[in-house]
């Protein structure tokens, strides 16, 4: 993997998620961090705080994550955690269409909100409990594109959000646009990895050395949380490390 | 934008300063009552009554003696502790403290300007007692040298040991205190006298007390005589928590827990323990170095003054989840989906044992609260006191944590919290520039990392032995102990978070830290003392030390600072929420417009509240005062509750609009709205800016004029049309409307400025089956709203610069010398000619209700209507009614000559002679005999073509109807004077509102005689129905043949008569404004005010204008009217 390649200058990107409550951001966060799927165990109050690495060709980007709690009430909070985020990741269940409806309040939200350069991602989740995610991983594409179900699908079809319409969205409004399933991991590494490309080098705070400034502790957790054991199931063409 | 919030606030400081405090329901309003609760840790029910200096002596505990001498008495006062400090009574309690209490002596109970800020209620500070009045078994009074009075007080001390214990050895010790007061005679009698009274009430509590001590640990461990060698005893222990049998958190040596047991013990013994308990020097510092795990509960419940509430309502828990049992809530499925996440590291909290506790505590506290419901974090909260608690305790003390500790930290908004978060990151920047200064340069945002400390008082960040360590102190000193420790935490690790440049870095540090606080502080240092202190302990003495200056003084001082940022940001995030997710109708707005229907929405709905609030509340006072006469009762006990509920920042508020609501709304916006004969104003003169008055009602609060809108505020009319709207808005049909509602409601008259559009929309307002037909009662009501509407002049038409430019230009070329009253006049005066000529119309052009026998119809309803006219009775007046319905006839003069003065009282005298000559019966119908078995209706082709045959009438519907809703615009000033902003309309006599027999009983228009106004006219229109429908009838069968000529014999014509159409603007042509002038005569005449105002000029009016246009007549009208048929028809 790309541990092996010599120091990159490496900065830190903050990311904030944003979304309905259980349309899945915390199990993409910990898809993301730990490759793993479970029921939230960790109980959240505000927002819960995670970080993880992506190494580009070029560089290495350290994402500081905040996943913001579920309830509704705590929406309100929710401009100390964009304010000066760098990304945004607006997660909406693609079986459940008044999510969508909240991404995009959301979207707004940060277009005005939170700081001019954001890179947003709109990601559509719990693909797996669509038709066409079932061989898994695919990523999405040209098959997904022939777009099913605006109504009931009876053959398990759950998917009530269409790619086409979403996607329309996400073009219209400039935002990069994923569907996922934190469930299997489709997707969810490339969400990441796009962001990461999406950065503007000029909003990087300045490219650090790896632990030029970090104290002993932060290493210590960062370790912890980096060494992911395991394959993972999508091969990211850029090449992220996570 | 128009922030309503400001302005309330800035009212609000105008008359008294300290109102900026309104936080909660506790911290709003730091009336003196208010204070002293939170200083005494009393309930809201509790009001301070008397107070007095007094000198106090705690007897040590000795065997009661009644009958000792009084030289030992004497000597038992001398041996005791003194202190000297103030005594209060409330309702149900006698309290003491030696610490300044935190209010001026002077201050009213009511006042909430005079305290001055020692300690601002933060909590049982100095030494003295909370006592209830339940708790005192006997007050002797003593023979005293030095005092005049002095009384000995015995309490119910160990009240559940007594009676048990009839074979004592050792009976349980009385408590006694020795009380001197120091004041005048009068002064100390009435002090005594109070007390009497209260203790007399207090009787009937002594059972409830019973039942809440037996569930106090201290009952248990002071139980005399009977602990076996083991330590254990005979009768079962109350419930201290789920640590009696999961263990408490950790290890009971290293906490010393029985040592502090120990001492605790003593202290409880001598200085009484759960209700009776004193507060001697030696408590608070017993408190500080920790709890002992059996007794923390009690603690927490007695110094947070929760046991209080517990006394108030024993049975409130368990009736609470008796009376929800099997219902759910919102709250509940999210209650339930954290249930498992809540401590899931204490054991307690793997079992059902531990997960059913939890998870009825926050139920039942989620149905006495339902406005806060459930919030994440309260999970963790419960669940860490379930450890050292029982269920019922825990409820008691969350409630007192929701209410009064944490204020507004779990409401729907958070807005305590996040108010919180401003004040900690405010005393950061004050007490450690630099590293604040770091801060912002590293662009870390201090209050995502604190949030949590607070959210869940630490016990999520901390090992929880220190949480709950923090916990004892924080009950005890109250929510400055949060920001102390806070403080603290980033002082001890200040170096380190320097070199933090990012979150992760600036959490990991503190992590690292929490994860030691355990270790030694000076682990390298040479002295074997300080080398055992901890980092917690450290932590504490910073806390409590180095920030002994933080106090509730100051935290309440920043958070009045920082409160309306706060509230203001998250009052225009759910703004901006709220206004994306109004849905694809809102589009046709402005983002103005919905920015501003925002603000007034929720403006009217908070002040109606703020409103309805304050009335109640000064009612229910009035009433207290008229029912109480004593001195000693308090006035304005209202001081609690009031203000700012219902503010959109501040958690759940008002999200619906009803009737009276709506109407006070579009008075906000619409001048026709604004009634023209408001009750009379109470006294209170608006004499600030129209702004200060708009909210005027949430300032003025002492003196409350109990008016329903608010004094200053216009009051709104009350209109069938307005019904008619609300209706139509109210698509949910519950009565009342949402924002949404409003906005979609508006964004149809407003949103598309088409003409078409807001015909039909009119139309189908009056359409009341939706069958596309308006009969003849809606035709009528059409045209009263039309006047209604206008009757303030017309929107657009004022301005030269506005659609009306043609007309005006038209009147400016050619002054009209005859009309002297201006321009605007003159438009409005025509716009009562066209809404005339409309009811005419209309009824010309009317359909049967079967078209298909039209011709038959009309013939049978003219001889039916001829043949027997004299069943009536109105046969008689045949002259006048003539004049009424002959509009824009060769006869007008004969009804103008007397300016229809006549007619009215004619027409009274009539309807009177009716109901005198025939019976009810009859008269009936007669009435039905109006439109017999022929109804008549018009469709919405035909309202589009009367409506588009009059100028002003299709300018009303492009533009000035959909103008008259002034969504953005401050409201005109005019709206309060409301009276002189009407137009001369009102002076030729249909300002007034009228009356509406048929819809709604709250018309204010009572004021309007029968037989006068608009409606009377048009009753006495339809009252002839007969005459009027034959008339009608002519008239379309005229109309009819004249299109048919037209049609076949002049095909040329079309374009004159398109001429015709626009006249007005055309010099040329004048009839068609002819016949509207004579119209106007016909409703001008109508009016006895009219005529008495205007009466001589009418008469010479119309001679002039009757001698101006000779050629002006029926026919020549009716044909411009029938070539448009043609033209709408196509
Ligand atoms: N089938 C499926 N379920 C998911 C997926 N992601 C999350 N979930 C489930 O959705 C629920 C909510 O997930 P959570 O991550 O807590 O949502 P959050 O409230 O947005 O953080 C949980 O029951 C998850 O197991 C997914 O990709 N597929
Ligand atoms: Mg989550």
């Amino acid at each position: 993997m790309a541990e092996a390649t010599a120091p990159k200058p490496s900065s830190s990107v903050k990311l904030v998620l944003l979304g309905e409550a259980a349309v899945g951001k915390s199990s993409l966060v910990l898809r993301f961090v730990n490759n793993d799927f479970q029921e939230n165990k960790e109980p959240t109050i505000g927002a819960a705080f995670l970080t993880q690495k992506c190494n580009l060709p070029t560089r290495t980007i350290k994402f500081e994550i905040w996943d913001t709690a579920g309830q509704e009430r705590f929406a309100s909070l929710a401009p100390m955690y964009y304010r000066n985020a760098q990304s945004a990741l607006v997660v909406y269940d693609l079986t459940k269409p008044t999510s969508l409806i909240k991404a995009k309040h959301w979207v707004a939200e940060l277009q005005r909100q939170a700081s001019p350069g954001i890179v947003i991602a709109l990601v559509g989740n719990k693909l797996d409990l669509t038709n066409e995610s079932s061989g898994s991983g695919n990523a999405l594409g040209e098959d997904s594109e022939t777009d099913a179900a605006e109504g009931e699908n009876d053959d398990g079809d759950a998917r009530k959000v269409s790619t086409a319409e979403a996607k329309t969205y996400a073009e219209e409004e400039g935002l990069l646009f994923f569907e996922t399933s934190a469930k299997n991991g489709t997707n969810v590494t490339e969400v990441f990895t796009a962001i990461a490309n999406a950065i503007p080098e000029t909003s990087l705070k300045g490219a650090r050395g790896p632990g030029a400034t970090q104290s002993s502790a932060n290493r210590t957790e960062d370790q912890s949380r980096v060494n992911l054991t395991g394959p993972r199931d999508s091969a990211s063409k850029e090449g992220c490390a996570c | 934008m128009f922030n309503f919030s400001s302005l309330v606030q800035k009212a609000q400081s105008f008359i008294d300063p300290t109102q900026a405090l309104n936080i909660s329901p506790s911290d709003r309003n730091p009336a003196k009552s208010t204070l002293f609760r939170h200083q005494f840790r009393l309930p809201d029910s509790q009001t301070p009554l008397q107070e007095i200096t007094a000198e106090i002596t705690i007897s040590p505990p000795v065997a009661y003696s009644p009958n000792a001498t009084q030289g030992e008495k004497d000597k038992d006062r001398d041996r005791g502790y003194h202190y000297e400090g103030k005594l209060h009574l409330s309702e149900a309690y006698l309290c003491f403290s030696t610490q300044p209490t935190s209010f001026l002596q002077s201050a009213s109970t009511s006042t909430s300007s005079g305290f001055t800020g020692q300690t601002h209620g933060g909590g049982p500070g100095g030494n003295g007692f909370t006592l209830p009045l339940c708790a005192i078994r006997r007050v002797e009074r003593l023979h005293s040298q030095q005092y005049q009075f002095a009384l000995a007080i015995t309490t119910w001390n160990g009240l559940t040991n007594s009676p048990t214990n009839d074979a004592a050895k050792t009976p349980a010790p009385q408590q006694k205190i020795t009380i001197q007061l120091a004041g005048t005679r009068q002064a100390c009698e009435r002090f005594c006298d109070g007390l009497k009274k209260g203790l007399k009430g207090g009787v009937g509590d002594v059972g409830k007390l019973k039942k809440v001590v037996a569930e106090c640990y201290s009952e248990y461990l002071l139980q005399p005589g009977e602990t076996k060698k083991d330590g254990k005893k005979d009768s079962v222990p109350p419930d201290a928590g789920l640590g009696m049998i999961f263990r408490y958190p950790g290890d009971h040596k290293k906490l010393r827990d029985r040592s502090k047991m120990r001492l605790w013990g003593e202290y409880l013994r001598d200085y009484g323990r759960n209700v009776t308990l004193i507060r001697q020097p030696t408590f608070h510092k017993l408190i500080r170095v920790g709890l002992p795990n059996r007794l923390r509960g009690e603690i927490w419940e007695q110094t947070s003054g929760s046991l209080f509430l517990r006394l108030e309502n024993p049975m409130l828990f368990a009736d609470t989840l008796a009376k929800y049992e099997g219902r759910d809530s919102l709250a509940i499925d999210e209650i339930e989906k954290d249930l498992n996440r809540s401590l899931p590291e204490y054991p307690g909290f793997q079992s059902e044992e531990g997960i059913g506790r939890l998870r009825r505590v926050l139920t039942a506290y989620s149905w006495t609260n339902e406005e806060v419901g459930y919030c994440q974090a309260m999970n963790i909260v419960v669940a860490a006191l379930l450890i050292y608690m029982s269920e019922s305790q825990a409820f008691f003390l969350l409630s007192t944590l929701c209410d009064r500790l944490l204020p507004g930290y779990y409401s729907t908004t958070m807005y305590g919290t996040l108010l919180d978060q401003k004040v900690f990151e405010s005393l950061v920047e004050k007490t450690m520039p630099i590293l604040w200064d770091h801060l912002v340069k590293s662009d870390v945002q201090l209050s995502v990392v604190s949030l949590p400390w607070f959210l869940s008082l630490y016990i999520n960040s901390m090992p929880l032995v220190f949480a709950f360590r923090v916990l004892d102190v924080f009950f005890l000193e109250g929510p400055k102990v949060l920001f102390q420790v806070g403080l603290a935490i980033l002082r001890i690790n200040g170096e380190e978070l320097l070199d933090a440049a990012d979150d992760g870095a600036f959490i990991s540090v503190l992590k690292s830290y929490f994860s030691k606080l355990d270790e030694s502080a000076h682990p390298k240092s040479e002295n074997a003392k300080l080398r055992a202190v901890t980092r917690f302990q450290e932590l504490m003495v910073v806390a409590f030390k180095e920030f002994s200056g933080i106090t509730q003084n100051s935290i309440t001082e920043q958070r009045m600072k920082h409160k309306n940022s706060v509230l203001n940001g998250i009052e225009s995030f759910a703004k901006r929420t709220s206004i994306r997710n109004l849905g694809p109708d809102s589009k046709r707005l402005s983002v103005d417009d919905l920015g501003s229907l925002y603000d007034r929405f929720y403006g009217v709905l908070y002040e109606r509240q703020q409103r309805s609030q304050i009335i109640m509340e000064e009612t229910e006072r009035r009433d207290r005062a008229r029912r109480a006469k004593a001195a000693e009762v308090v006035t304005g006990l209202s001081e609690n509750q009031v203000v700012e509920k219902g503010r959109v920042g501040l958690g759940p508020s008002p999200t619906l609009m009803d009737y009276d609501g709506f109407r006070e709304f579009l008075a906000g916006m619409a001048r026709w709205a604004i009634t023209d004969s408001p009750s009379p104003p109470g006294k209170d003169n608006t004499s600030e800016s129209e702004k200060h008055s708009y909210f005027g009602n949430s300032v003025r609060r002492r003196e409350v004029s109990l008016s329903p809108w608010g004094p200053g505020n216009p009051e709104p009319a009350d209109h069938e049309f307005m019904q008619r709207l609300f209706r139509r808005w109210d698509v949910d049909m519950n009565s009342a409307l949402t924002l949404q509602n409003v906005v979609t409601g508006l964004a149809h008259i407003k949103g598309k400025g088409d003409i078409m559009g807001s015909i039909t929309y009119f139309f189908e307002l009056y359409d009341d089956d939706g069958d596309g037909k308006v009969d003849r009662e809606g035709i009528l009501r059409i045209s009263e709203a039309l006047l209604f509407l206008s009757r303030r002049g017309l929107e657009g038409s004022l301005t030269p610069s506005s659609s009306m430019t043609g007309l005006s230009e038209y009147e400016a070329d050619n002054p009209n010398p005859y009309q002297p009253e201006g321009m605007q006049g003159n438009t409005n005066e025509r716009f009562l000619s066209s809404v005339s000529a409309f009811i005419r119309r209309c009824f010309e052009y009317a359909d049967p209700d079967h078209p298909q026998n039209k011709v038959t119809e009309v013939e049978e309803s003219a001889s039916d209507g001829l043949a027997d006219p004299d069943s009536f009775g109105i046969g008689d007046d045949s002259d006048e009614e003539e004049d009424l319905l002959d509009l824009g006839d060769s006869a007008p003069v004969r009804g103008k000559k007397p300016t229809g003065i006549p007619s009215i009282p004619a027409a009274s005298d009539k309807s009177d002679i009716r109901n005198r000559s025939v019976s009810k019966a009859h008269a009936e119908a007669a009435n039905a005999a109006l439109d017999p078995s022929k109804p008549l209706h018009i469709t919405l082709p035909t309202f589009r073509m009367v409506v588009l045959a009059d100028e002003l009438l299709e300018q009303f519907f492009e533009s000035s109807f959909p103008a008259s809703f002034r969504i953005s615009d401050k409201m005109v000033a005019a709206a309060s004077s409301s009276a002189s902003s009407l137009t001369t309309f009102s002076n030729i006599g249909f300002g007034r509102s009228t009356p509406q027999p048929s819809v709604g009983g709250t018309s204010s228009a009572g004021l309007v005689p029968p037989g006068k106004g608009l409606r009377g006219v048009l009753d006495n229109i339809v009252t002839d129905g007969m005459r009027v429908a034959a008339e009608v009838r002519r008239r379309m069968d005229e109309a009819q043949k004249e299109l048919e000529q037209n049609a076949v014999h002049r095909p040329d014509d079309d374009e004159d008569d398109e001429e015709g159409y626009d006249e007005p603007r055309t010099p040329g042509g004048n009839a068609g404004r002819t016949v509207r002038s004579e119209d106007r005569d016909l409703l001008e005449g109508a009016d006895a005010e009219a005529m008495s105002l205007r009466g001589q000029d009418g008469v010479s009016e119309v001679k002039q204008q009757d001698s101006l246009t000779p050629t002006a007549g029926r026919s020549r009208s009716a044909s411009v009217v029938s070539s448009k048929v043609i033209e709408f028809e196509r």
